[in-house]
């Protein structure tokens, strides 16, 4: 499958760059998670907060849907989170912004080295795969939830 | 705050106020080491290089630590001479300045110390942080005559030949990985280990239980409660340390040896994610 159009330019940009660069720009991103957090007044469709039994510290995914079905995601995270997560926090909503959550499910986590470098994947920083899980899970609640809400009207 | 005089080795602890009056001085290094691999490029203490315990410490094809050579090279590309004393601090409550540390002893570098309470407590505390990474002048390491592999590390041999003798093993992760409830740390992922438990007769005292919340080390006295006391270690005792991949059981090596004063302690980096995974390992569980 092809990856949405956000999320390919980015992959495309990182794709071409040299390993200390790629590591300036995923600092670049990391230093924007904050900006992905929620904002005053925002109203969600669905929230998603808590800290799992495998996790360092809370993570925190909130979606809304706009009126074509596209989603938006806001992020925040707790204070222990790994800085390569920060980044893929702002990564993943920039480059998720606007796609469907039926598209978000089949989007394969293929892309997360491609982006980060095989050099930052190894144990210890696995949870950078964690941001998409929780994403995808967010999303398959949110088809659920609608289905149901179908079936119950009709 | 200062450093515990009744430590054995009080000298092998700097204050971050100490680190603070002392950013610029030409007879050290101040290295950072963390877990999470872009901490560093964050921030970091104003002169610190950044030493990481996989890239920098381990050979990258062998489950193993550098060889010679490589150590000289690293001290040399970071301006370290054998007469420089090394400052380490990082995230984690230092378990991977501990880590690099011992790794450093393993090549017989002497001069080395622990910033107490590590990262967190310099930005706690409102201490600057720097972006700008330090260049220094490369020196001529020598290389190490060999590492300490016999002195302060311990083989899967080993373990199993201190469990069979009953000498002792102390395990510092947590209480549920002892037990062989969860095979993962609280807090992390699973680490491809196949069986839960501990070693045979080890005892279960968690690197936590030497540290006070802002990550700085108990006092001389309380340890000697935790480790002497309660678990009846003595300083003469031939002990061994282990974990999941040996950078909490550094942890608890720096605290016996350098805080406590022991003199034969191992730390067995090969740790649980070789022991558990390890065909016919004896294992015990105590659920």
């Amino acid at each position: 499958m092809s990856y949405p159009a956000k999320l390919s330019a980015i992959i495309e940009l990182f794709s071409g760059l040299p390993d200390p660069e790629k590591r300036e720009t995923l600092i670049a991103y990391a230093d924007q998670a904050k900006s992905q957090e929620p904002r005053e007044g925002e109203l969600f469709d669905l929230e998603d907060v808590r800290k799992d039994e495998e996790c360092t510290d809370t993570v925190a995914i909130f979606l809304r849907l706009d009126q074509q079905g596209g989603a938006h995601f806001r992020i925040s995270l707790g204070p222990q989170v790994q800085t390569l997560t920060r980044a893929m926090s702002s990564i993943l909503c920039k480059g998720l912004e606007g796609v469907s959550p039926a598209e978000i499910l089949e989007i394969p986590a293929d892309f997360v080295p491609k982006i980060v470098g095989a050099e930052l994947v190894r144990l210890r920083s696995q949870t950078v795969y964690y941001l998409l899980t929780r994403i995808k899970s967010v999303s398959k609640v949110w088809l659920q939830r609608q289905r149901t809400a179908s079936l119950d009207n009709g | 705050m200062s450093i515990d005089s009744n430590y054995a080795h009080p000298d092998a602890l700097v204050t971050t106020s100490w680190m603070a009056d002392h950013l610029k001085d030409a007879d050290i290094r101040i290295i950072e080491s963390n877990e999470d691999v872009l901490l560093y490029d964050m921030g970091h203490l104003p002169g610190a290089v950044h030493i990481d315990w996989q890239r920098d410490l381990q050979d990258h094809t062998v489950r193993d630590y550098i060889q010679p050579e490589a150590f000289a090279a690293l001290c040399s590309k970071n301006g370290i001479t054998p007469e420089t004393t090394c400052i380490f601090y990082g995230d984690k409550s230092n378990w991977w300045s501990c880590y690099a540390l011992w790794v450093f002893r393993l090549f017989g570098h002497e001069k080395v110390k622990i910033m107490d309470g590590g990262r967190d407590k310099w930005i706690e505390e409102g201490r600057p942080l720097t972006r700008e990474v330090p260049h220094y002048q490369e020196t001529a390491y020598p290389v190490p005559a060999s590492r300490r592999d016999g002195e302060i590390r311990a083989f899967y041999d080993d373990a199993l030949a201190q469990s069979r003798a009953n000498l002792p093993l102390i395990d510092v992760r947590s209480p549920g990985e002892f037990k062989g409830l969860v095979t993962h740390m609280p807090e992390y992922p699973q680490e491809g280990v196949l069986r839960g438990g501990h070693i045979p007769g080890a005892h279960s005292i968690p690197w936590k239980q030497a540290v006070n919340a802002d990550a700085t080390f108990k006092s001389a006295e309380d340890l000697r409660k935790i480790y002497e006391t309660d678990i009846g270690l003595k300083p003469d005792d031939r002990i061994i340390a282990y974990c999941r991949i040996g950078e909490r059981s550094s942890h608890t090596w720096f605290v016996l040896n350098y805080l406590l004063g022991f003199d034969h302690v191992r730390n067995y980096d090969g740790s649980w994610t070789e022991w558990g995974n390890r065909v016919g390992a004896p294992i015990e569980k105590s659920i």
